[in-house]
């Protein structure tokens, strides 16, 4: 049954890694404008989620629709590239590429295959990476090798290319983990942006409770694989997320 | 009732055992070898010493006359040329099946490990049938010529590179290829943005080593009768010819080193 209103709307999602469940069934449904972050420990299953809402791992049991499309019919293509882009945690850029390249690879959902060849040797769209690096800050560095730059330039650079990409759902693994609090806000705003400029969601596991509560509208709770809470971010208090991470206060 | 260990350690030193074993049987048969070799006469066949003597010698100095170097330049320009089609055939050949038997390409299933498995069992036919004896096949179809020397060398060696580009591209860290995925890359985007930059420099590296090891090929297959190095080494020495026999090692030795020196800066000009 699709859901004409949501654009991702996930049933029953589950999956485990041989003897290990890494997320119980799990019903999803987030509409346009939504702003949803995944909250819990390690090994709760944020990334795994994430994962399957990307369409690059496939979940054991269960169905998802993202913008009505049947993610398990789509291939690596337009269709799949439109509907939804990831960021994840660390180096999922090719180092020995230069900076304008890795960019651009926010295009090969929608070149063609001797298109994206012949980008290889002479970038095609080279303004439009331009364009995203110096909204960015980092416009200097477009022909530097990728992996010369510090930690915080290769994330603008991945967020550069979700810009290219501009999917609808944009997906964020542990954005803000090691940023200080002036750059984590700075990088939620920017994503936020990213998704609003589609009228998209955005998706983004995070720890820290004043940013949840400040930059989302829903979050999700999730402890060794299994749901424990799906509130509107303002209900977020200390006790439930404490719960959620099993921290003892009274100690 | 004898106590054999802790049950869960007995596995473990049937195991160890059965190591110990082999290595002495192993350390055995070395030792044997070696003295069933009858040291002390015929060792060095009788005058070999005095052979030997001779061809140190004739490194002082090596035979440089106009006439000879004429010799050597054109045996020289041979063996290189047949070393570089020879390597050249075996990149175009064996980049491609490298690629299929890495299983990169294709949608994710059964068909395509089938394609992949069958395109490694190729590639390894291809390699288990060393050059020379290639080149004793192909110079009974052809008669002596270059076409034998550079089809003996290139197909074993286009099954060398096939396999090593093939775990090259294989052995890559799974993090910036799901990252391209997640742009929306197919698995052939994948492999031009993702698994060939990532091994672009093993790959340069190792054909070069590879295109020296051609050389050498090239220089011992022209003993078959094919004009080049090695024919002119045979030559030379059938004659006793000892300042001639070191011009022409010199002469592969300075190859050996200079493509050993252009893949060196080749690979730091990339690097940089």
């Amino acid at each position: 049954m699709i859901s004409a209103g949501h654009l991702v709307d996930g049933q029953g999602l589950g999956k485990a890694f041989g003897e290990q469940r890494a997320l119980a069934p799990l019903d999803l449904k987030i509409a346009s404008g939504e702003r949803v972050a995944l909250a819990g420990p390690s090994g709760s299953g944020k990334s795994t989620l994430l994962y399957i809402l990307a369409g690059l791992v496939s979940p054991d049991c269960g169905q998802l629709f993202l913008n009505s499309l049947a993610v398990s019919q789509l291939r690596p293509g337009r269709e799949l590239s439109e509907a939804v882009g990831l960021i994840q945690q660390q180096f999922d850029l090719v180092p020995q590429l230069p900076v304008v390249q890795n960019v651009l690879a926010g295009r090969l959902g929608q070149w063609g295959l001797f298109r994206s060849l012949a980008s290889l040797f002479s970038p095609r769209e080279r303004g439009l990476a331009l364009e995203a690096l110096s909204r960015l800050g980092i416009d200097d560095k477009i022909d530097q090798r990728t992996g010369q730059l510090s930690g915080g330039e290769q994330q603008r650079v991945a967020i550069a290319r979700l810009m290219i990409q501009s999917p609808r759902v944009v997906l964020a693994d542990e954005p803000v983990s090691s940023l200080d609090p002036a750059q984590a806000e700075e990088i939620l705003k920017l994503l936020i942006k990213l998704a609003d400029d589609v009228a998209g969601v955005f998706v983004a596991s995070l720890h820290a409770p004043g940013l949840i509560r400040e930059y989302f509208t829903r979050v999700i709770g999730l402890r060794q694989g299994v749901l424990q809470f799906d509130i509107p971010a303002d209900e977020l208090t200390s006790s439930v997320l404490d719960a959620l991470y099993d921290l003892d206060r009274t100690a | 009732m004898i106590w054999t260990g802790p049950p869960s350690l007995r596995g473990v030193g049937r195991f160890v055992e059965t190591r110990r074993l082999l290595s002495l049987v192993l350390i055995g048969a070395l030792v044997w070898s070696v003295a069933s070799v009858g040291w002390g006469d015929g060792v060095i066949h009788t005058g070999g010493s005095d052979a030997l003597k001779a061809f140190i010698l004739g490194l002082f100095p090596p035979e440089i006359s106009p006439d000879f170097l004429k010799v050597v330049v054109a045996a020289t320009w041979q063996t290189l040329v047949h070393a570089v089609a020879a390597i050249t055939l075996a990149i175009v050949v064996g980049l491609p099946l490298g690629i299929v038997a890495s299983g990169a390409l294709g949608s994710p299933g059964r068909a395509r490990l089938a394609v992949a498995g069958t395109f490694r069992f190729g590639l390894a036919v291809m390699r288990s049938i060393h050059e020379l004896v290639w080149a004793m096949l192909f110079v009974t179809a052809f008669g002596l010529s270059s076409i034998a020397v550079v089809l003996a060398i290139a197909i074993p060696y286009a099954g060398i590179l096939g396999r090593i580009y093939s775990e090259l591209l294989n052995d890559v860290p799974d993090a910036p290829l799901a990252g391209l995925r997640s742009s929306g890359a197919s698995p052939a985007r994948v492999l031009l943005y993702g698994r060939i930059p990532m091994v672009f420099t093993d790959i340069l590296g190792y054909t070069f080593y590879r295109f020296e090891c051609a050389l050498r090929a090239a220089a011992i297959m022209s003993f078959v009768g094919i004009r080049g190095l090695g024919f002119e080494i045979q030559m030379s020495l059938h004659d006793l010819r000892f300042n001639e026999v070191w011009t022409l090692l010199l002469v592969l030795v300075g190859l050996v080193l200079l493509v050993d020196y252009w893949s060196g800066r080749v690979r730091r000009n990339i690097q940089s």
